[in-house]
């Protein structure tokens, strides 16, 4: 059995033959950690994701989860994942409560679970209003808790504090805290550095489709002597650049 | 099994408050409404109207003359695209594509959606059809027909109009899967409903899928062409390449 929840192979992908978007990812999420996946525009992380998740087909590469081969396992992978991929993916004519039902039936989890999520990401009041309405950090919180209904073993979060004010942002730190302490390992891809120093156990650092780092944050810092993620982040894709 | 079942219940919840699902209950029973209008406002002539051998002969075609050659078509090309649309709009794919469940669930939990609606849509017509017999002489205070509904004739003649609208059902699903903008798919039905209208007394008409409610309805004949076989053809054929384009596509959501 692996030490890693998650491992990619080599992966690559290219739109077309000139522009290859992903080169030989290996990327290792070490089970039970908050691992950040960080990368300026562009750089290839929700590409990655969503071949992970398998949104996009695979060209080359391999993908294990939980020690499973993607391809064979897809159904077990995707009962054991939460995921949240840029923006909430919200039917807008419903309800938060209804929204969690439709996705309840398919995870087949208890109804009890509904109003767990609900509490946890702090939607108790919406009642009848229909998501349409929800402000843009209100989303952003029925999509976590979506992720979060079928009581995920990987949560898979693209850019999850988006939309959020600093309160929100702090509430959802302590979540992903008290998550990851009960065993749920978390990958969070982030443009907020600061934010993410804050939260992350490990780190990968993309840039230009190419993984430039990985490992823990007192590895990166170590190696590159630097003490704050930013300055590391900016030397490191400025040399990348060069 | 069960998976199919959560997942046709977890499709059918999607549609609350929905376009499509307004569309349906307001599509059949439109035209019952303005019939049953139409007949209460000629309250003199309607005891006898009532009398008449062929009574519900008459209402089922008075409502259907509209609905076969124009609503019933135009209502499926709308209602299958704002189903599979639902998740363009909403930008839900990805979440969909995540969940675990197989492909071809997704595919047929969809379709069971819109046949359903579909079987929901003619219930709810025929019903339209047997108050427009009722309801005006409730409030003129006419006897009802003493004609015996004729069940059997009704259920023959709604098993054909049924069967020759999934020929457009299918292939209405088939490009809203494919296509994420939503004038494509109206525009496809739009157009070959049009097509349709000019072809039928074409004598190759019924090479062109949208046709068979025309053929049904008028009851012009495509020659010894059997129209039934071939919009059941239809209906296979564009679901199989439906299902073929669903399940190879590249990018998921």
């Amino acid at each position: 059995m692996s030490n890693y929840c998650l491992e990619t192979t080599n992966l690559s992908h290219q739109w077309n033959a000139r522009t290859p978007v992903l080169n030989a990812i290996n990327l290792r999420v070490p089970t039970g950690s908050i691992y950040g996946f960080l990368g300026p525009n562009g750089a290839g992380k929700t590409t990655t994701l969503r071949l992970i998740l398998g949104l996009l087909k695979k060209q080359q590469g391999e993908i294990k989860i939980f020690s499973w081969q993607w391809e064979t396992h897809r159904i077990a992978i995707l009962r054991r994942i939460g995921s949240l991929i840029e923006s909430p993916s919200i039917y807008s004519q419903l309800t938060a409560r209804e929204n969690l039902r439709v996705l309840q039936r398919v995870y087949r989890c208890p109804q009890t679970r509904i109003e767990e999520v609900i509490h946890l990401t702090r939607l108790t009041d919406t009642g009848r209003k229909r998501t349409g309405k929800f402000s843009l950090g209100m989303k952003q919180r029925l999509a976590i808790a979506i992720a979060l209904l079928n009581d995920p073993a990987l949560l898979i979060l693209d850019e999850p504090t988006n939309g959020l004010d600093p309160e929100g942002i702090i509430e959802m730190r302590e979540l992903f805290r008290q998550l990851n302490r009960r065993g749920v390992t978390i990958l969070l891809s982030s443009h907020l550095l600061g934010e993410m120093e804050k939260l992350i156990t490990h780190t990968g650092i993309i840039h230009k489709g190419q993984l430039l780092f990985q490992g823990t944050l007192d590895q990166l810092r170590n190696e590159h002597g630097a003490s704050d993620l930013e300055t590391i982040f900016i030397t490191l894709t400025k040399s990348n650049h060069e | 099994m069960n998976e199919c079942l959560c997942s046709f219940g977890s499709e059918w919840l999607k549609k609350k408050r929905t376009a499509s699902s307004f569309l349906i209950i307001a599509g059949s029973l439109l035209i019952p409404l303005i019939i049953i209008i139409a007949r209460t406002d000629s309250a003199a002539g309607l005891g006898a109207a009532n009398l008449q051998p062929h009574i519900w002969e008459n209402l089922y075609n008075r409502n259907w003359q509209i609905m076969g050659t124009l609503l019933l078509p135009m209502g499926i090309v709308l209602a299958t695209s704002l189903v599979t649309q639902l998740e363009y709009r909403n930008n839900t794919w990805k979440q969909l594509f995540t969940t675990p469940q197989s492909l071809t669930t997704i595919f047929v939990a969809k379709l069971s959606v819109i046949l359903v609606m579909l079987v929901e849509f003619f219930l709810l017509f025929n019903v339209g059809i047997w108050l427009t017999g009722v309801i005006p002489g409730l409030l003129i205070g006419v006897p009802y027909p003493p004609e015996t509904f004729p069940w059997k004739a009704f259920w023959n003649s709604n098993t054909k109009f049924f069967l020759d609208s999934l020929p457009i059902l299918a292939l209405q699903y088939g490009i809203s899967l494919r296509i994420r903008n939503f004038l494509v798919p109206l525009g496809v039905g739009l157009g070959l409903y049009v097509a349709s209208m000019i072809a039928v007394h074409w004598k190759y008409g019924y090479v062109i899928p949208y046709t068979y409610c025309d053929y049904e309805f008028m009851g012009v004949t495509a020659g010894k062409v059997h129209t039934h076989s071939w919009a059941a053809g239809y209906a296979v054929l564009f679901i199989g390449l439906a299902y073929l384009f669903y399940i190879t596509r590249k990018d998921k959501a």
